[in-house]
């Protein structure tokens, strides 16, 4: 029972783990933390995974397991050594594909992202992902009016780091 | 704004071919790896704090403490005071036990937060609780030592050596010294304890305020 368990688990998370490696992404700077970061998740996906009854997608069910741990029961680890441009590295952005000034556009947007707090984050994350107000505010624990207002700001914030 | 934030969007769609793939095994090793979770560290630090002060009894300066405090009368105090103690520990273990089973990571990120939060405050209760029977212990010492009639008597494989003292001198010396002593140890003891969790749920704090802000 519990070897089939664990191989429904690892097969699922497996074919859904975009969603994870995006979260580490967004709240991680360099690879090692990347790495801390999914381990972590994936041992908080596992220990509640028995509580999880199909009731929802899996995939739904992973964004608040994820974001719950990128934002609470993560520790940093002690190693943040600053690598190189990490994010160049996870989103290759292809030159060919952009003209110059959507490319630099872009590049500035990722970096402004990182610069938003973990909360913050969380909302564009699910924003980027196409997750609706009602998600987002059922995810943070929040109102579906206060997710708006929340989000309001944070454009207006990324405007200030954009346009300093 | 709204249009640089779909750019981002649509970039960020595309961008999954580029995120890396792990494999079956590599995801199966680490189902089976430990957690460091902040809830993690907050039962080990909570354990440490109900297991750590019971162990001061097991050195052999305690031991010799309970002859000290029968020879200035107050142990049967000293008896009272342990037993509403153990009770009170009882108590709060009870209260940590629940509190810790009822945080789930399902929850939504708000009451997650909370719930660790309230879990940290039981024991920070204990931690007051103790601390201050500690200086409860150490202020009936001091009235035990001002109250007795011939201190020198409390000490008495010393008895010779103190009979060049006055009983004066050794009483305030001795008053001194437990008062002394135990403030250090209160205070000691109460640092280490408010630093560690500070570092600990210093992100968790901050988040959470956000999150509350956010109602008002």
């Amino acid at each position: 029972m519990n070897k089939e368990l664990e191989h429904k688990f690892v097969t699922e998370l497996q074919d859904n783990q975009n969603i994870v490696h995006k979260v580490c992404t967004l709240y991680t700077n360099d690879k090692d933390s990347h790495k801390d970061l999914f381990q972590e998740i994936t041992i908080q996906l596992w220990k509640a995974y028995p509580k999880f009854r199909g009731e929802a997608k899996f995939s739904t069910w992973m964004y608040r397991v994820a974001l719950n741990t990128a934002i609470t029961l993560y520790r940093k680890s002690k190693r943040r050594i600053a690598t190189q441009d990490y994010e160049s590295v996870i989103f290759k952005i292809k030159a060919d594909e952009y003209d110059e000034t959507e490319e630099q556009q872009l590049k500035l947007m990722y970096k402004a992202v990182r610069q938003l707090g973990d909360i913050d984050k969380a909302l564009v994350f699910m924003y980027l992902e196409d997750k609706n107000y009602t998600e987002i505010a059922e995810t943070l624990g929040i109102t579906e009016v206060n997710a708006r207002v929340k989000m309001n700001r944070i454009k207006t914030k990324l405007r200030t780091i954009l346009n300093p | 704004m709204t249009d640089e934030l779909d750019l981002l969007k649509r970039d960020w769609q595309k961008n999954e071919a580029n995120l890396p793939k792990l494999s079956y095994s590599e995801i199966h090793k680490m189902i089976w790896k430990k957690s460091s979770s902040i809830v993690k560290w907050i039962l080990i630090i909570s354990i440490l704090e109900f297991v750590l002060p019971q162990l001061l009894y097991l050195l052999p300066p305690m031991k010799d403490g309970i002859a000290f405090y029968e020879n200035i009368g107050i142990s049967k105090y000293l008896l009272v005071a342990s037993i509403i103690s153990y009770v009170v520990a009882i108590y709060f273990i009870f209260q940590f036990y629940k509190r810790f089973k009822e945080i789930s990571v399902l929850e939504d990120a708000r009451n997650l937060m909370k719930k660790i939060i309230k879990t940290r405050r039981t024991v920070k209760h204990w931690i007051i609780f103790s601390l201050s029977s500690i200086m409860v212990t150490i202020i009936i010492m001091v009235i035990g030592v001002f109250l007795s009639d011939n201190i020198a008597d409390a000490f008495p494989h010393l008895r010779e050596g103190l009979q060049n003292i006055s009983p004066e001198k050794l009483r305030l010396t001795l008053m001194l010294s437990i008062g002394g002593f135990g403030s250090f140890l209160v205070l000691f003891m109460g640092g280490v304890y408010f630093l560690l969790y500070g570092l600990l749920l210093r992100k968790l704090k901050k988040n959470y305020r956000e999150l509350k802000q956010l109602e008002i």
